[in-house]
């Protein structure tokens, strides 16, 4: 097939997902002399570069990508055999919405992109024998947020969905990238020459930090929405490496160090996500800004089984506040044991407070981020109560 | 004096001519100039906030393959920008500044070549905070800024002394405005074409050409007519696109080195770098009240963080002043005003001129003092505002004025009676007004545009003019106001604009000079236009020139218009006459005045806002803006105008902040800079009030800058009206209106204040 027709095949196939492809010849040559949009659809890649680490880097400009090579895996088994042949030095583009970004301000340089978008095996929303939902990390947002099961059953998910970026983000977003989002810091998500009037930091090879100038860790911000509500709702995620599947609850998924924000082992992918439909209420609150296309300033989501008087189980997660979205033990425990009353909403929000441990001024100052959780935690646990409790049924 | 009703035109809303192909993206921007063998620009910048440059090595750079140019300071050592900023210096003075740059045959190898110049800095002690850098024993900044003050102002009217000896109130506030951002449709870009270096060719977006010509011309040496300069559409001016920036330098020199175009566009954070808006500035106020509760004296010290060097911000200084008192009569006024020194980018203005920044505070001021006196601030303004016929202390006089006109009208429209004082807790209504000048000479001894017209044979026109549209609709204007004088439509009108050998001079599209100005321009020339098609037509009526109509593509004489001939019939027959004539009409327009301005405008806005007081977050519900426009040229446009400044001073109110950390922006990005979306726009009631201005085209006023002026403080006001405490501090974030509140304690301006008409100061 020539180059030209493999060319106007791929740009008129009919959408499935969407992502942002560089169509390269079998030298490595860009034979377009740019970037293409590509709408590509479910059949694999017939244009992807062999060689891997021919060219040395570019440094480029923000607007330009760094070098690498990309290419479309034609099953789940071949995108898990890439990246555990290459390791660290591959990224998985899905959506690509922060990826591209990312690589823009050369904050990463992989070698290797698996373009996953049009793998089956990690697309839609299936009920599972024992209730619960399988929602395929490959799904783009606004394909959960439009689901009309996820809608009734999971509110507080598909409002956190809802929240993420702005339509166009969400049409190519996935579900796996919003739960991956890397922590963010306005020390280090800037291009590459505004980066370098600071000494590098322990997120670009340095050892400062420019957040507390005396600590040795970081503190970069965990705003993924989706995780928010995901932890609320207790779910589970199913990780593929090339021999293995394992699943691990979310709970045990994210660590509080904004160098390495989940356990996610190189090689690995996250493949779907099992939420379990409970009997319960949950509800999801984002306050930022903008309407839209805005990270939290705050955000939390809560869910309760049980009714107000008893409430059996209740988990309370506050996201973009610190480096991982924190779960509200002490609020909860309140909360299970006194029932959504007026008296222990506000004694879970007090807890709140205390709950969070230390929080820095990134983004916004420590004093504010700890004024706002205890408001978001009122707010949603007397959104909670003000549910009807016979929705638990 | 010209009656609504004899208008055709002129009042009516007429779709904007280059609508269609703004909407479908057939509208050119320089972005679009692709010329042969053009080269791209990248330019290297200083990543410290001040430094001696010890050594540049270019040559890594200049073996890489594919550049083609790379210029420093030795290319260009006596190149300034303006007056006072080299284009390359010895010292940089900010981070971000210009240090070299390179030209290579893509964008890609610019930027790697780029990457390969290395700078040896000797770094310097740098002051980024402007009250540090006033401080006693500050380090001085810049060997022509003794106390790292690089400009001040003080002026005196009257006898303040004596008018605060004599109010029985006397009130101080003091007010901050920070660093911010134009966040322009169009990013910055030029491309040059300097080949063989006589004659330098500009493409770039521009307020105007003949400020940009100029200062080019004067900066590589040639006389005006050597330099080019292309303006296409211009996707947003707001006083920042006013003067030339090193890009356009830096993209001239690099094609004249590799005799090729060049372009330079802003990539990423580059496009906050190149801007460079207001700056964090600081106002203070003090004012006295005599007993009956009239303003007697003002005085203000303002100062205005410059950054690392002035170039034309002193313009601040003269703008401030003279604003301070026009909207009231007052006896006596004192102020100083003083542009500091810094290691920040150097700032210039942001959307309102620093007008409307004065104003956020200023606004707030005048709020407290009303209340202070125990009056509503409506009453309290219309007790003070100045009135048709007045003439300020400074000299700008009033020929039309609908000042109070439009407070009442947006006070009535906005139900302030039964709301002001009485609305739910944490809900607040505010109000702010506001005066701008419709273009105002002191830039050169003239204020002049030019127009000419051409009439072809089939009635179509071609109207030239000096005056870039950047979004205001100003061709369309233009061609309004041509069209009602020739009876065409506009539509049959097509404007050239942006070829500074082609077009007619115009000092351009700022000051709020344009449909001022040029308009007055149009009428002149399409005026002598109908002049010679008025003779051919008398003779054929048998009438008098003077008694010739023109109307709706008609020529009749006067009151009888059953003798109508087209108009294009006309034309045709003026061509095909013994004389052969083709029509060209040719006028031009300057304030009669030796400075200043002939007509300003005025306006009152109120703002209803919602304030969460657990988060801080303001959410204004509605504003209703009355405008003093002099007369609505296009009444569409004008509602538009409103709306643009009304979202531009919201957004400035309450969202827009670039935060800087030691000379650094922390958010140099349209994600992290966070410029309101369409969601945040609150409902804009317009009230357009029509004073027919005597010197203004069929008594047009300003409407581009005047409508923000009163946003930001409206809002301010409103906020300070639902918490019962002022934000003192611009935008009114979350974090700051939740400082506001936690230091309220007792004291409430909720309270509402007693019905105090006629109330007399104790």
């Amino acid at each position: 097939m020539s180059l030209a027709k493999s060319l106007s095949d791929a740009l008129q196939r009919k959408p499935v997902c969407h992502c942002l492809e560089k169509v390269v010849d079998d030298r490595g040559r860009d034979p377009s002399g740019g970037w293409l949009t590509r709408i590509s659809g479910g059949r694999p890649a017939v244009l992807y570069s062999a060689g891997v680490g021919r060219r040395p880097p570019r440094r480029g400009s923000p607007l330009h990508l760094p070098t690498f090579d990309y290419r479309r895996p034609q099953s789940l088994a071949q995108a898990l055999g890439w990246l555990a042949e290459f390791g660290p030095r591959a990224a998985v583009l899905a959506g690509g919405t922060d990826l591209l970004i990312a690589l823009r301000q050369r904050l990463l340089r992989p070698e290797l992109l698996v373009g996953i978008g049009a793998l089956a095996e990690l697309q839609g929303v299936q009920p599972c024998a024992d209730g619960a939902l399988r929602l395929g990390a490959g799904t783009p947002l606004t394909t959960l947020v439009e689901d009309p099961l996820l809608r009734v059953r999971l509110p507080a998910l598909a409002a956190a969905l809802q929240s993420v970026g702005s339509r166009h983000v969400r049409n190519v977003a996935t579900l796996g990238g919003n739960l991956n989002l890397p922590t963010r810091c306005w020390y280090v998500n800037q291009g590459e020459a505004w980066r370098q009037a600071r000494p590098p930091c322990l997120k670009t090879g340095g050892d400062v930090c420019h957040v507390i100038r005396s600590a040795r860790e970081c503190f970069a911000l965990q705003s993924s929405d989706g995780a928010v509500a995901l932890l609320a709702l207790g779910a589970r995620l199913e990780l593929a490496r090339a021999a293995a599947v394992r699943e691990v609850a979310l709970d045990d998924f994210y660590r509080n160090d904004g160098l390495a924000p989940t356990t996610l082992d190189a090689g690995e992918l996250v493949t779907a996500v099992y939420v379990p439909v409970t009997p319960l209420r949950s509800t999801f609150l984002k306050i930022a800004p903008r309407t839209g296309l805005d990270y939290g300033l705050g955000t939390v989501a809560a869910a309760v089984a049980g009714s107000n008087r008893r409430v059996t189980a209740a988990r309370i997660v506050l996201g973009s506040i610190g480096s991982w979205p924190v779960r509200l033990r002490g609020a909860e425990r309140i909360v299970a044991e006194g029932g959504l009353e007026p008296a222990t909403i506000e004694a879970a929000a007090e807890a709140a407070r205390a709950d969070l441990g230390e929080l820095t001024n990134l983004y916004s100052t420590a004093g504010d981020k700890r004024r706002l959780a205890r408001v978001l935690v009122r707010r949603a646990l007397a959104a909670l109560r003000r549910q009807p409790e016979a929705q638990a049924a | 004096m010209v009656r609504k009703a004899d208008l055709a035109v002129v009042g009516r809303d007429t779709p904007r001519l280059d609508g269609v192909a703004k909407l479908t993206g057939r509208a050119a921007f320089t972005d679009d100039v692709r010329l042969p063998g053009m080269l791209h620009g990248k330019i290297v910048r200083s990543h410290l906030p001040r430094a001696r440059i010890v050594h540049i090595d270019t040559s890594a750079a200049a073996r890489l393959p594919g550049v083609k140019a790379i210029v420093t300071r030795a290319d260009a050592p006596h190149l300034f920008i303006g007056m006072h900023q080299p284009l390359f210096d010895a010292t940089v003075g900010y981070i971000g500044q210009e240090v070299a740059a390179v030209a290579a045959l893509d964008e890609a190898t610019a930027a790697e070549a780029a990457a390969l110049i290395r700078v040896e800095y000797e770094p310097l002690p740098a002051i980024t905070d402007f009250e540090a850098a006033l401080a006693e024993g500050a380090t001085p900044l810049h060997p022509k800024a003794p106390g790292n003050i690089a400009w001040e102002q003080a002026e005196l009217h009257g006898d303040p002394e004596r008018a605060f000896a004599e109010s029985v109130h006397v009130r101080e506030d003091v007010y901050y405005t920070n660093p911010s951002h134009n966040c322009y449709a169009e990013f910055h870009v030029a491309v040059a074409d300097f080949t063989g270096g006589r004659k330098l060719t500009v493409w770039t977006p521009s307020q105007t050409a003949l400020l940009y010509q100029k200062a080019l011309a004067a900066g590589f040496g040639l006389s005006d007519g050597q330099v080019r300069l292309m303006t296409l559409n211009t996707g947003g001016g707001f006083t920042g696109r006013s003067v030339v920036r090193p890009h356009h330098f830096i993209a001239a020199l690099l094609s004249r080195k590799a005799a090729r175009p060049v372009r330079i566009r802003a990539i990423a954070d580059e496009e906050f770098l190149m801007c460079r808006a207001g700056g964090r500035s600081r106002y203070r106020f003090r004012s006295g009240l005599g007993r009956d509760g009239r303003l007697k004296v003002v005085e203000a010290d303002l100062v205005f963080d410059s950054g690392a060097y002035v170039e034309t911000q002193m313009i601040l200084t003269r703008l401030t002043h003279s604003y301070l008192h026009l909207l009231y009569r007052v006896e006596a006024v004192r102020y100083r005003g003083r542009l500091v020194c810094t290691n920040n980018l150097p700032y210039y203005f942001h959307h309102g001129g620093g007008l409307a920044q004065m104003q956020f505070g200023w606004g707030q001021h005048v709020d407290a003092l009303a209340r202070d006196a125990g009056l509503d601030p409506v009453e309290f303004h219309l007790l003070n505002a100045v009135g048709k016929g007045h003439t300020t202390l400074s000299g700008s006089h009033f020929a039309s004025c609908g000042l109070k006109e439009c407070i009442t009208k947006a006070t009535r429209r906005a139900g302030w009676g039964r709301k002001y004082g009485r609305l739910p807790a944490y809900r607040g209504i505010g109000i702010g007004i506001g005066a701008m000048a419709s273009g105002a000479k002191g830039v050169f001894r003239h204020d002049t545009s030019a127009a000419f017209i051409k009439i072809a044979e089939d009635g179509t026109m071609s109207l030239f003019t000096g005056l870039p549209d950047m979004g205001q609709s100003s061709h369309t204007a233009m061609a309004i106001i041509a069209a009602e004088v020739l009876g065409a439509q506009p539509a049959d009108i097509t404007v050239v604009s942006g070829d500074t050998d082609v077009d007619p001079l115009d000092v351009g599209a700022f000051t709020q000079r344009g449909t001022f100005n040029t308009g007055n321009a149009v009428i002149a020339a399409a005026g002598d236009a109908r002049a010679q098609l008025a003779r051919v037509a008398a003779e054929r009526f048998g009438v008098k020139p003077a008694a010739v109509v023109f109307r709706d593509r008609q020529v009749f004489p006067k009151g009888e218009p059953g003798r109508a001939i087209a108009l294009r019939q006309l034309v045709h027959d003026t061509l095909h006459s013994r004389e052969g004539r083709f029509v060209m009409g040719r006028g031009f327009y300057n304030s009669p005045k030796d400075s200043g301005t002939m007509a300003y405008s005025f306006g009152a806005q109120v703002a209803e806002v919602t304030v969460d007081p657990e988060t801080g977050f303001v959410t204004v519900e509605r504003i209703v803006a009355a405008h003093d426009v002099g007369r609505a040229i296009n009444p569409k446009i004008v509602e538009g105008q409103i709306d643009g400044q009304v979202f531009s001073g919201m957004s400035q109110a309450l969202y827009e902040e670039l935060l800087m950390e030691d000379g650094q922006m922390l958010n140099p990005s349209r994600l992290d800079y966070r410029l309101p979306r369409a969601f945040e726009m609150p409902a804009v009631e317009h009230i357009i009030v029509e004073t027919n201005d005597p010197y203004g085209p069929f008594g047009a006023k300003e409407v581009g800058e005047g409508p923000i002026v009163c946003t930001m403080q409206a809002i301010a006001n409103a906020v300070a009206n639902a918490i019962g405490v002022p934000v003192q501090e611009m935008p009114l974030t979350p974090a700051r209106v939740l400082r506001a509140l936690a230091g309220r304690g007792e004291v409430s301006a909720r309270t509402p204040p007693a019905p105090l008409r006629g109330r007399r100061l104790r």
